[in-house]
């Protein structure tokens, strides 16, 4: 039969749409029954499981732990760069063919769980023993209409350091400085007069994730955010924000005063906490990380530790860190969610500062615990103070390079336009939020 | 006298129409093979373009009528996607910086890469090394000398600030990747550098192929060495330059790489060319639905710019 050019065109075009069709769908995978007998007890095979690029240590630690004590479930780690992890993972779950367990930044995990592509494990994490001394700001960031869709792994959190030594030399008493930024300034003042090479503070100037990671506890501090609103209809909270406006002023007296190294304006994070390590900065805003892993023996000796203060009052610390999630789709779920438990015994969680990190059982904190890692403690010891917001567009409004909140700060602080600073932020947050709430 | 096929009756007139068309259902008519074997001739191209540029085309403007996230479930949305663009600032600050972008590099590139041709388009001992030099960059690829540039331009310890410092132009701190403006200047000209080089290329061998008659009968009629690059090799090169021209331009629309290794967009949006910011929508805001549409709008948009230049560009005998 000869095929005329009309049928010919009307064939190729069908089979060019059947060719696309497969490609559409709904990208919502089934969900694993986390109520069958048995489920998380006894599994058996290969669990694949992805973590970020900056925990792999950790978490490969942990894995050869749990293989060491049972021989019928196989962790498969793949190590995904921090930076590309939420669209690996987007992509991995529109494909239909996700690992069974995600160890993912904790900020991001609402990314997911609105977009109901995790499984619920409410029923899980409420039975756990130690439910009620889990991190109730990771919990936060893991529930979503009192359904809650991951469990805390680790903590990573921000807290201010000081010199012991420094703020020693310069009659400062911490304990009365940090508890406004009031008392901050007047204490930083009296920290560089102690000579030209030493500073009063330091910060990563061009380093949005640590920026947001530094700043954000001052105003937390104080109950208030820069988002308001619930998810799904949430505009900044920016002008008019006093407690922002408070801090950014707070950072450009000290730019202009030269309180500040003038390294900081360029500094992307990639020589962050050597200069406090050295000894020449009083107070540091940081983590466990950059502050301690890295530091000898005698500058972990001279460091001391508190909550970050808000302008006239109230602490707080970011409660960042990782969260553990499994994917609907998941085809060993049972594994994983062994594996999770596994994971968040006392004995695992006791290794976590060895890796830069913190537990996020405040029951990890035991006598032999404090002993050895007495820097680990201070949000361990204030679970409650630990905040991160709920919102789609952390990493837009945050993380990114052209992030609204890093423009802000270096206009207010490294210009000195507070007030331009506040009002562009707050035009760049709501678009920036509508958008992610389409 | 001849008739016309007015002139026919009507009924001839048809038979006349159907005799004519009736060859053209499949083309006209072979006279050694059967319509059949044209067909199966054809079938792989068609096939081709159809599953490889046809459907994914008609799939993305498909998506581009959707909410299409990349994580969970869409809705079709009709044209919201394309409507929304009229009202997204940061859209139109990227096609501003895209279009500022564009006409700081497009001029230069085409000097710089003239200026290279002449130096090298005679095959005089050396040729050929002043080539495969002046071509390296391009070779190397942006990428890769953006990579070196993020290590260069360092405040302190790149090469950029230590040769300005020892010219006595800065105090070698300058943190160039931090500052708007800085960072475009440096990357533009980073990218004169790099492209420049292409441009050379296509303009040699539209040099090559001009007479040399033409320059020995002008410099006869007394022209100056400048004289002969304006009325005979510019002229000359008329195609080729237009070639050059719209390569630069197209290149400088779609720069993407250059801008993602060395600011990614900031600081805040001022180095954000439009491809960037559609990727930050597809793959950083996850927004495919939203991102097609504005990929869509810049095919046709650089389409339209393309066939401008072309006009603009064409011979006029």
């Amino acid at each position: 039969m000869a095929l005329k050019r009309r049928e010919f065109l009307q064939v190729s075009a069908l089979a060019g749409l059947a060719a696309t069709l497969p490609a559409c769908g709904s990208g919502i995978l089934a969900e694993p029954d986390v109520t069958a007998a048995g489920f998380g007890e006894a599994a058996r095979g290969t669990v694949t499981m992805w973590c970020r690029g900056a925990t792999q240590a950790g978490v490969q630690v942990v894995i050869d732990k749990f293989h060491a004590s049972q021989n019928q479930v196989h962790i498969n780690l793949t190590p995904v760069p921090d930076g590309q992890y939420v669209t690996k993972l987007a992509t991995a779950i529109r494909s239909g063919d996700v690992p069974d367990i995600v160890d993912i930044d904790d900020i991001n995990s609402m990314l997911f769980i609105y977009r109901g592509v995790f499984t619920d494990l409410t029923s899980l994490v409420n039975a756990l023993p130690y439910r009620q001394h889990m991190s109730p700001g990771h919990l936060r960031l893991a529930t979503d209409n009192d359904r809650i869709y991951a469990v805390p792994y680790l903590a990573d959190n921000s807290v201010l350091w000081y010199n012991k030594q420094l703020l020693e030399r310069a009659g400062v008493d911490p304990t009365k400085a940090v508890t406004s930024l009031a008392g901050l300034l007047e204490a930083a003042r009296r920290i560089h007069a102690l000579g030209p090479d030493v500073y009063a503070w330091s910060i990563a100037g061009n380093s949005p994730g640590i920026l947001g990671f530094v700043v954000q506890p001052h105003i937390w501090a104080t109950g208030t955010d820069n988002i308001s609103g619930t998810l799904g209809s949430q505009r900044g909270h920016v002008e008019g924000n006093e407690p922002l406006r408070k801090t950014l002023e707070f950072y450009r007296t000290m730019w202009q005063e030269k309180l500040l190294p003038a390294a900081n304006y360029a500094d992307a994070g990639t020589t962050w906490g050597s200069d406090f390590r050295a000894g020449k900065i009083g107070f540091f805003p940081s983590n466990y990380a950059a502050t301690v892993v890295g530091a000898d023996p005698a500058a972990r000796a001279r460091t001391g530790v508190t909550l970050l203060p808000g302008p006239e009052g109230g602490t707080a610390f970011f409660d960042g860190g990782d969260n553990l999630c499994i994917p609907r789709g998941a085809k060993n779920a049972s594994g994983a969610w062994q594996f999770a438990k596994f994971a968040l015994d006392v004995q695992q969680q006791q290794l976590l500062p060895a890796g830069g990190y913190t537990p996020v059982r405040g029951d990890a904190a035991t006598g032999p615990f404090r002993q050895k890692y007495p820097l680990n403690l201070a949000p361990l010891d204030h679970l409650d103070r630990g905040y991160a917001p709920v919102t789609l567009a952390y990493n837009l409004l945050y993380n990114q390079p052209d992030s609204p909140f890093i423009a802000m700060f270096r206009r207010a602080v490294f210009s000195g336009d507070v007030d331009g600073a506040l009002h562009a932020g707050q035009q760049s947050y709501d678009q920036i939020l509508q958008q992610a709430q389409l | 006298m001849t008739l016309s096929r007015t002139d026919l009756p009507a009924p001839v007139r048809s038979r006349a129409a159907r005799e004519v068309r009736r060859p053209s259902i499949l083309g006209p008519r072979s006279l050694v093979h059967p319509p059949a074997v044209g067909l199966a001739l054809v079938t792989p191209a068609v096939l081709f373009v159809g599953v490889f540029v046809l459907a994914p085309l008609a799939f993305a403007i498909y998506i581009s009528l959707t909410s299409w996230p990349l994580i969970g479930s869409y809705r079709f949305v009709g044209l919201s996607n394309y409507v929304n663009i009229f009202e997204d600032g940061a859209f139109w600050h990227s096609v501003v910086y895209t279009l500022t972008y564009t006409a700081i590099v497009t001029l230069p590139i085409l000097v710089v890469g003239y200026l290279m041709a002449v130096v090298v388009r005679a095959n005089r001992r050396g040729s050929t090394a002043l080539r495969t030099i002046f071509f390296l960059p391009y070779v190397i690829g942006l990428s890769t000398l953006s990579f070196l540039l993020v290590l260069e331009a360092q405040p302190g310890s790149g090469a950029v600030n230590l040769v300005l410092k020892a010219l006595h132009i800065t105090d070698g701190q300058t943190a160039w990747l931090v500052n708007g403006p800085a960072a475009t200047g440096l990357i533009c000209v980073l990218v004169i550098w790099a492209v420049s080089g292409l441009t050379m290329v296509l303009l040699i061998s539209g040099m090559q192929s001009i007479p040399r008659e033409l320059y020995e009968s002008a410099e006869m009629d007394g022209a100056s060495w400048w004289g002969r690059e304006f009325h005979v090799t510019i002229p000359l090169l008329r195609r080729a330059i237009g070639m050059s021209l719209i390569l630069s331009v197209i290149g400088s629309f779609l720069a993407f790489s250059q801008f993602y290794i060395l600011t990614q967009g900031g600081p805040g949006r001022a180095t954000t060319p439009i491809v960037l910011y559609i990727y930050q929508r597809a793959f950083v805001q996850l927004q495919v639905g939203a991102a097609t549409a504005l990929s869509i709008v810049l095919v046709i948009v650089v389409a339209l710019i393309s066939a401008g230049q072309f006009w603009l560009l064409r011979e006029r005998d």
